[in-house]
């Protein structure tokens, strides 16, 4: 538990002087994520401890160096829970890192995102300027919102040096079951789920198998049994107890991610195909009610991308073998958003210090 | 939508150079018909205001384009000629956000009002701006869905307003705001280059756009295209009205029914000039002598409504309640909403004007606020009605007063600001949903510093570098910081604030 803001700041603004560029690091669990950044490192895990959490106000703020798995055993103690249930890759994972990133985990189309749970953030500017934005009330539209555009983007505009999050309330009783279904079907499938009240709270697919989670209150959980019953006799379904499922999912400790040394990550509409990138069904992986793909395959960049912006979305090229430093990584940008994202590096970061070409090669 | 504010009839001349005013309605005789371009006087008038019609001003032309390529011609002659472009949707906003530019072409978006797709597969819909908040939900609802954001002005506000402002409403406690409810937006840049923001999956590529242009109140981009999450409609609903004897009871209610760890879909409070005012109006059913009345929405599947329900009324109970509603049928359920929704034109009978205001605070601070608000109200001689978010802790005092009153205006602006400084001081905000705009401009060196505001100024620069789109607006020139911080400090009753624009 400590305030090293200041002590960062002083590095940032030595970079500055010295225009040397900064890779911004956490718990360096994420660093595989985005490009390999060549440059001094600036050490953000010392930066630690939670600075505020009001159960009551459903609101904690943390500084950006706490590791994640300190918060959400914090908010446990009070059954509450980070409503993304952002992946941690490591134990060392810290929060900075995770908002940084922007990656949210399986409950973030029935829940929220992690920039969604974002409500206010300190950060440091290329300037080394301290600067706040947002705050821990719920809604907030005084000036541009700064906090959310923080997450996801990777370290390149400033460093994070706290932020405050909305937490919810942990559901009381938690199951899930299997059905056989095939990914085509499985979309409508969970709308109807859905649409039946019933309280859907992570999906999975994998060749003809649906995994859902459902989260509630006791009674609800304890009759889910019963409603299924009433409404699915048609399919094949049973309950699962797998009940580290979701934990290795997130976490991609789940045996589909293994040995998979080049890993695609595609978010597209939930009607949209994925198996056409495949060389066999059982390189495809589906969450979020099938609009998260991750995909193995041996297509071409090229064509991946192309398939995600024909298709309204995007792919990312999550892990690649170490040993090779591809020449994209993320789903290529039209003109002028491309143009937006270098003017508003530059307007954050005018000498380019925070981790240059993470995100972009040329940012 | 009703004006919240009647005021002596007020606007900035036309300063526009006759030359350019020329040139540029020529140019747009090329691009529009006629009829859709507005340059007199009696045209602009009713295009004079938004919502908060104390900033008026008539723009130097208004167009009302019909197609989208039509928009993206306007945006680039504007661009070209370097005039300053206001974009207006239905005019409902209450911070001057919409105010026109006198200097400056105002483009009505209200004619792009066709809902251009709705898919029950991927639960979306794609929208032109124009379209009407409650058009969404009532065009949805055969396919057992709704779009959640619900502005109490919904019958009226446009969605492409609602980007701007981020707009709020009664259901987004539980359902998010507008930010949680949309996946992409479409449109130009003020060079009239088209961009697109998201996709419809729910990742961005690239930096996180989308907070950045929703809720940037038309200082960043046009937006001609929207596309919305939409939600299955819950399978059961019910409505309590609770009643309390003390606004402090209510409040810490509010609190205590969030902390049982059961988030209702709405969860509403007004005080006692608010319930009278509704009950006159709207015939509700609210018990007229409550000093304070909760609305609290539970909705969900049938065991689970039943199970909150039961949860919410034992909180009730432990925190004093005074009598207990639950509407019975969907009948009673949308009156008791209704005297909700038309709470401000319903408050807006009771004195010839009203001025609302829009900071939030932390739930827990809600007694206190409420209190302070109460104190100012004797200090000051002006009856405040409350009515407001109170499970988001967006609050609505709604100042009553005569603007024909000379200095009445400048006198219910100074507790306002006051109201605002006390939201900043228990770590609140000037604004939950309703925006700077121009109204709260002078508050917004109370809540940033000026390095914040510089980093605010740095990022319009970097995607309106001419500084063209809705100038003026939002954020504080750094040269005015300094003066405003040092007024609010020496503030009293009935000191001036800010002088109004003169008569013309
Ligand atoms: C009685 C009443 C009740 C209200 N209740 C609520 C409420 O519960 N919650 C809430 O959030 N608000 C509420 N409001 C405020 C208002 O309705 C909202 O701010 C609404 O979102 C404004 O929408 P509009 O179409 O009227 O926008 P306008 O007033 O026309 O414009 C608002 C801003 O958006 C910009 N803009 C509009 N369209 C576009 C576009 N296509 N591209 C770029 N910029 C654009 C304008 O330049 C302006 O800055 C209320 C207002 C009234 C009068």
């Amino acid at each position: 538990m400590q305030d090293n803001a200041h002590i960062l700041q002083d590095q940032v603004q030595q970079a500055i002087t010295e225009q040397q560029a900064l890779c911004i690091q956490g718990g360096n669990s994420k660093a595989f994520y985005g490009f390999a950044v060549q440059a001094d490192l600036l050490d953000t895990s010392g930066h630690s401890g939670i600075i505020e959490y009001e159960p009551t106000e459903l609101v904690l703020r943390a500084r950006a160096g706490t590791p994640l798995i300190e918060i959400n055993s914090a908010l446990k103690q009070h059954q509450q829970m980070l409503a993304c249930e952002p992946p941690c890759f490591s134990q060392s994972a810290t929060l900075g890192g995770a908002v940084a990133a922007g990656l949210s985990g399986p409950s973030r189309p029935y829940r929220a995102s992690i920039q969604d749970s974002v409500l206010g953030c300190t950060i440091l500017n290329g300037q080394a300027q301290i600067l706040g934005f947002g705050g821990k009330v719920m809604k907030n539209v005084a000036g541009y919102d700064v906090s959310r555009l923080m997450a996801g983007s990777l370290g390149c505009l400033g460093v994070i040096l706290d932020v405050t999050l909305k937490v919810i309330p942990s559901a009381r009783a938690e199951k899930s079951f299997v059905f056989t279904i095939e990914p085509g079907n499985s979309p409508a499938f969970i709308n109807d789920l859905r649409k039946r009240g019933l309280p859907v709270s992570a999906t999975c697919q994998l060749c003809a198998q649906l995994m859902v989670r459902f989260s509630a209150g006791n009674t609800e959980i304890a009759e889910l049994e019963n409603r299924l019953k009433e409404h699915y006799s048609f399919i094949e379904w049973r309950e699962s107890q797998d009940h580290q499922f979701w934990e290795q999912l997130r976490e991609h400790d789940h045996p589909f991610f293994d040995q998979a040394s080049t890993l695609w990550r595609l978010s597209l509409p939930a009607d949209a195909d994925i198996y056409g990138l495949a060389d066999k069904p059982e390189d495809v992986l589906s969450e979020w009610g099938g609009s998260l793909h991750w995909l193995k395959t041996t297509k071409s960049a090229d064509e991946i991308f192309n398939h995600a912006s024909v298709n309204n979305g995007q792919a990312t090229l999550f892990r690649y073998p170490a040993a090779q430093q591809p020449a994209t990584i993320f789903q290529p940008l039209a003109p002028a958003l491309e143009q937006w994202h270098k003017s508003l590096k530059a307007a954050f970061d005018p000498l380019g210090i925070f981790n240059p070409g993470k995100m972009y090669t040329q940012d | 939508m009703a004006c919240a504010i009647r005021y002596s009839a007020t606007w900035i001349s036309a300063v526009a150079d006759p030359v350019i005013r020329e040139a540029l309605l020529s140019a747009l005789g090329k691009i529009l018909e006629a009829q859709f371009i507005l340059s007199t006087r009696e045209q602009l008038k009713p295009f004079e205001c938004d919502g908060l019609s104390v900033y008026k001003a008539l723009p130097m032309v208004a167009v009302l384009p019909g197609t989208v390529k039509e928009v993206q011609a306007i945006i680039r002659l504007c661009h070209q000629m370097k005039v300053p472009l206001v974009t207006r949707g239905a005019g409902t906003g209450l911070s001057a956000g919409a105010k026109p530019d006198p200097e400056g072409l105002l483009l009505v978006l209200t004619r792009l009002s066709s809902i251009l797709e709705i898919n029950s597969a991927t639960q979306t819909a794609r929208l032109q701006p124009g379209v009407r908040n409650l058009a969404i939900s009532e065009a949805v609802k055969q396919h057992g869905l709704f779009y959640a954001p619900d502005p109490s002005s919904q019958i009226a506000c446009s969605i492409g307003g609602n980007i701007a402002e981020n707009a709020g409403g009664v259901h987004c406690l539980k359902y998010g705001l507008t930010i949680h409810n949309v996946l992409q937006v479409s449109g130009f840049t003020m060079a009239g280059d088209p961009v697109t923001i998201g996709n419809g999956g729910l990742d961005n590529a690239g930096l996180n756009l989308l907070p950045l242009i929703i809720g940037s109140e038309g200082m960043l981009m046009v937006v001609t295209e929207i596309m919305v999450k939409l939600l299955p409609l819950p399978s059961q609903v019910e409505v309590i009205l609770a009643a309390f004897d003390s606004i402090e009871k209510a409040g810490q209610a509010v609190s205590n029914i969030i902390a049982q760890g059961v988030i209702p879909g709405g969860l509403e409070m007004m005080d006692n000039n608010a319930i009278r005012a509704a009950e006159d109006y709207a015939h509700a059913g609210y018990p007229r002598d409550a000093a304070a009345i909760l609305l609290i929405e539970i909705d969900g599947s049938a065991v689970n409504v039943s199970e909150q329900l039961q949860s919410t009324r034992q909180v009730l109970q432990d925190s004093g309640v005074t009598s207990v509603k639950i509407a019975k049928t969907d009948t009673e359920k949308a009156l008791f909403w209704k005297g909700r929704k038309s709470a401000f034109p319903a408050v807006g009978r009771l004195s010839p004007d009203y001025y609302c205001m829009d900071g939030t605070i932390p739930r827990k601070s809600l007694a206190e606020v409420l209190g302070y608000i109460h104190t100012l109200s004797e200090q000051y001689g002006f009856a405040v009605a409350n009515v407001f978010h109170a499970g988001d802790g967006n609050l609505h005092p709604l100042i009553l007063f005569d603007a024909n009153q000379p200095g009445q205006l400048e006198s219910v602006e100074s507790m306002g600001a006051k109201i605002l400084e006390k939201c900043i001081e228990v770590g609140g905000t000037i604004t939950g949903e309703h925006g700077v705009g121009l109204e709260k401009i002078r508050q917004m060196p109370m809540q940033f510093s000026d390095d914040e505001i510089s980093q605010f100024h740095s990022i319009k620069a970097a995607l309106d570098p001419d500084n063209l789109l809705n100038p003026g607006k939002n954020i504080p020139l750094l040269k005015h910081c300094q003066e405003y911080r040092a007024l609010a400090k020496n503030l009293q009753p009935n000191q001036l604030l800010i002088q109004h624009e003169p008569t013309a």
